[in-house]
């Protein structure tokens, strides 16, 4: 029985790197456009506008607070209560690229205030406007302490996107669930599954550790 | 008190002490120098096997501390260890740092520890800072705490390694000066520093060490003013100029 | 949206909410325990000298690492009956909680055992502590201040990611608004309350992490 069952799971392996695909597209795109935000709210929320700051401040605790599950429900079943008529897939991007716009925001913001005072006073001091000072002085530093935990993030963001499965996009998880049904050889399904996640996960992981390492030497020469 | 007997180390490939004989009496105190990466450090490391060697013989208080069968427990809390960067456990105040060893090692009870704690720090000219944590104290007033931690195991060796090195030039004193009464009241001391004044006023003899050897043993008065080889002379000149 | 937004509906359901919340919190309260049994068995081993042990866990720790918890809950609920093991609904979900938790627990205790100086181990060694004294009374209670944060920070993950057990059709707060939307369809009605219960958790453990770094004075030492 088992070996039919793994002849018929080979059989599938197109469907799992079609889910794999849709996995790729979903966090993918959400990751794109979840830095781009992330940066921009970032460095809002270490800025000096009280306002703006507490705002994303309230609007990331919000996110933070509650699970992602939840959102992407929210996102899926109430937006089109007030006329905004979405199908899965972008609602998924949509729950997604927040999730991430707001944990990055975190790490930009950190990674800018652990820039020492100085910095900008001596920025400042030689007549940089407000951008020249950021663009020039203060993020290149901020990037050792952000690029670290950013790629950690991706990692963590790849894995939520398997919540996505409950809305109905068919990505790796779905196909799993999907596949299971016909073929009910959990471990076996759910391994692949697991295997698949690992492929994109692992490499992203190591990269996080070697970032890691070697911004920390960087940060002990100076 | 202390014997070191052709005693050789490796670090991989790098041989860290080169056929060391030394002896140490009880009541001396010995101050070593040499510039770094000379093997000084290790030297003292040694004697509470903070470092284990792997050649020799080295014997301290008739006690065999290259034998890997000796229990070191016993060793060690008769010699006070003061490091270059203190290493006060920084979630203990000071008197939690001075009572730790003789309640957990020596069993001895926590009031008596107490006292004794109290009274130390009160010999080091801390007795007002017993509640204060680590972060709440200045370098020098940390490195007296550490004193303070090995004297409390009332011991009968102490080592130095570097005491100095890491303070403010202004606290280098008040850090030297308990430093001079405990060699005055005979304690035994190996002193790793390049501290001329406290060589000249206390040390019985000065070790000079390059390259993992003893280069030369003399008396401080003679080694500072005629040392006989070229490496002490290289060296001192380079300490004097600063 | 708001003159629509049915708040008699929600009283009407909130003993159900009520009960759902209490089964959040018992089965995360269950995981967190079984998580940080895990976490610490785990990083002593990953800590051992043995290469295999640490192998083992670490081969562990780096598999739940890189896949999500959603794979890995599937796994357990549908590859458990394909070995002829049957388990409650709720034993699934806590043992998939608690070895996803576990993994990420074993990592912030080795961070913060390793954070520790290597000094302070040798004073403890040159007054003569032995190894255990040295592990009570010098690692682990510094080690316990440096990780206080992280661990709280991943007890509001694991409380969650128990949303995701709904989808394993266990009775709890995501459960309760899921039920809210298909009876009624008042999605909205049932998922913010879901939410507004989550943010509760969140602000609690939140303001419990605040509080811990305010009172852990030595920690300037670093």
């Amino acid at each position: 029985m088992w070996s039919f069952y793994f002849s018929e799971l080979i059989h599938s392996l197109p469907f799992f790197l079609k889910g794999l695909w849709m996995t790729v597209a979903v966090s993918g795109l959400s990751l794109i456009m979840g830095t781009i935000i992330g940066f921009i709210w970032g460095i809002i929320r270490a800025s000096r506008n009280k306002i703006l700051r507490s705002l994303i401040g309230a609007w990331v605790d919000l996110i933070r607070g509650t699970p992602f599950l939840v959102q992407v429900f929210i996102v899926f079943f109430i937006l089109p209560g007030i006329g905004i008529e979405l199908e899965a897939f972008p609602a998924a991007v949509i729950a997604l690229t927040n999730l991430a716009a707001c944990f990055i925001c975190e790490i930009v913001a950190g990674g800018i205030l652990a820039v020492p005072s100085g910095q900008r006073e001596a920025a400042r001091a030689s007549g940089l406007s407000a951008y020249q000072q950021l663009r020039y002085i203060i993020l290149p530093q901020a990037m050792r302490t952000i690029l670290p935990p950013l790629v950690g993030q991706y990692v963590l963001l790849v894995k939520d996107s398997s919540v996505v499965s409950a809305i109905g996009v068919v990505d790796v998880t779905r196909v799993g669930w999907l596949t299971v049904q016909r073929i009910p050889e959990g471990i076996m399904v759910f391994g692949l599954v697991g295997i698949l996640y690992f492929v994109i996960c692992y490499p992203l992981i190591n990269l996080s550790n070697i970032l890691e390492r070697r911004m920390t030497v960087v940060a002990t020469k100076l | 008190m202390i014997s070191f007997k052709n005693v050789n180390k490796w670090f991989g490939d790098l041989h860290v002490l080169n056929n060391i004989n030394l002896e140490v009496e009880k009541g001396e105190v010995v101050v070593v120098c040499g510039p770094s990466g000379s093997g000084k450090s290790t030297l003292i490391r040694c004697i509470n096997r903070l470092e284990p060697i792997q050649e020799g013989e080295l014997i301290v208080d008739d006690m065999k501390v290259h034998d890997k069968k000796t229990n070191m427990t016993q060793i060690r809390a008769e010699i006070g260890f003061i490091f270059q960067s203190f290493n006060l456990y920084p979630h203990m105040t000071a008197l939690g740092n001075v009572t730790i060893a003789p309640i957990k090692v020596r069993k001895v009870k926590k009031e008596e520890a107490e006292k004794l704690g109290q009274q130390t720090l009160e010999r080091v000219g801390l007795g007002g800072k017993a509640g204060a944590y680590p972060a709440q104290l200045s370098g020098g007033q940390q490195q007296r705490v550490a004193i303070a931690r090995g004297l409390c195991m009332r011991p009968k060796i102490m080592l130095f390694d570097e005491p100095t090195s890491a303070l403010d030039p202004e606290m280098i004193n008040e850090v030297l000066d308990v430093m001079v009464d405990l060699a005055k009241e005979g304690m035994t001391m190996i002193v790793v520093t390049h501290e001329m004044g406290f060589a000249r006023e206390v040390a019985k003899r000065v070790v000079f060490m390059d390259e993992g050897q003893i280069i030369e043993i003399a008396p401080p008065e003679k080694f500072f003013t005629k040392p006989k080889s070229d490496r002490a002379k290289l060296f001192l000149s380079k300490i004097l100029t600063h | 949206m708001l003159e629509t937004f049915n708040f008699r509906v929600i009283l009407e359901y909130m003993p159900l909410y009520l009960q759902c919340f209490t089964a959040t919190l018992w089965l995360s309260a269950v995981s967190l325990i079984g998580a940080l049994s895990v976490g610490i068995v785990a990083c002593a081993m990953r800590l051992s000298q043995s290469r295999i042990v640490s192998r083992i866990s670490g081969i562990y720790i780096e598999s739940i690492r890189s896949t999500p918890l959603l794979a890995q809950l599937y796994f357990f609920y549908f590859g458990l009956p394909s070995l002829g093991i049957r388990l409650p609904e709720a034993v699934t979900g806590i043992l998939a909680l608690t070895l996803n938790s576990g993994a990420y627990y074993a990592e912030i205790i080795r961070a913060g055992i390793q954070a520790i100086p290597y000094g302070q181990i040798e004073a403890g060694i040159a007054s003569g502590l032995n190894y255990f004294q040295r592990m009570r009374f010098i690692v682990l209670p510094q080690a316990l201040g440096l990780t206080i944060k992280p661990m709280l920070g991943q007890a509001i993950v694991l409380v969650k990611d128990s949303s995701l057990l709904s989808l394993i059709s266990i009775m709890e707060l995501t459960r309760a608004g899921q039920l809210l939307t298909s009876d009624r369809f008042m999605p909205a009605e049932g998922f913010l309350t879901t939410a507004a219960f989550y943010l509760v958790v969140y602000y609690i453990l939140k303001s419990i992490s605040g509080w811990s770094e305010k009172r852990l004075i030595f920690r300037e030492a670093h």
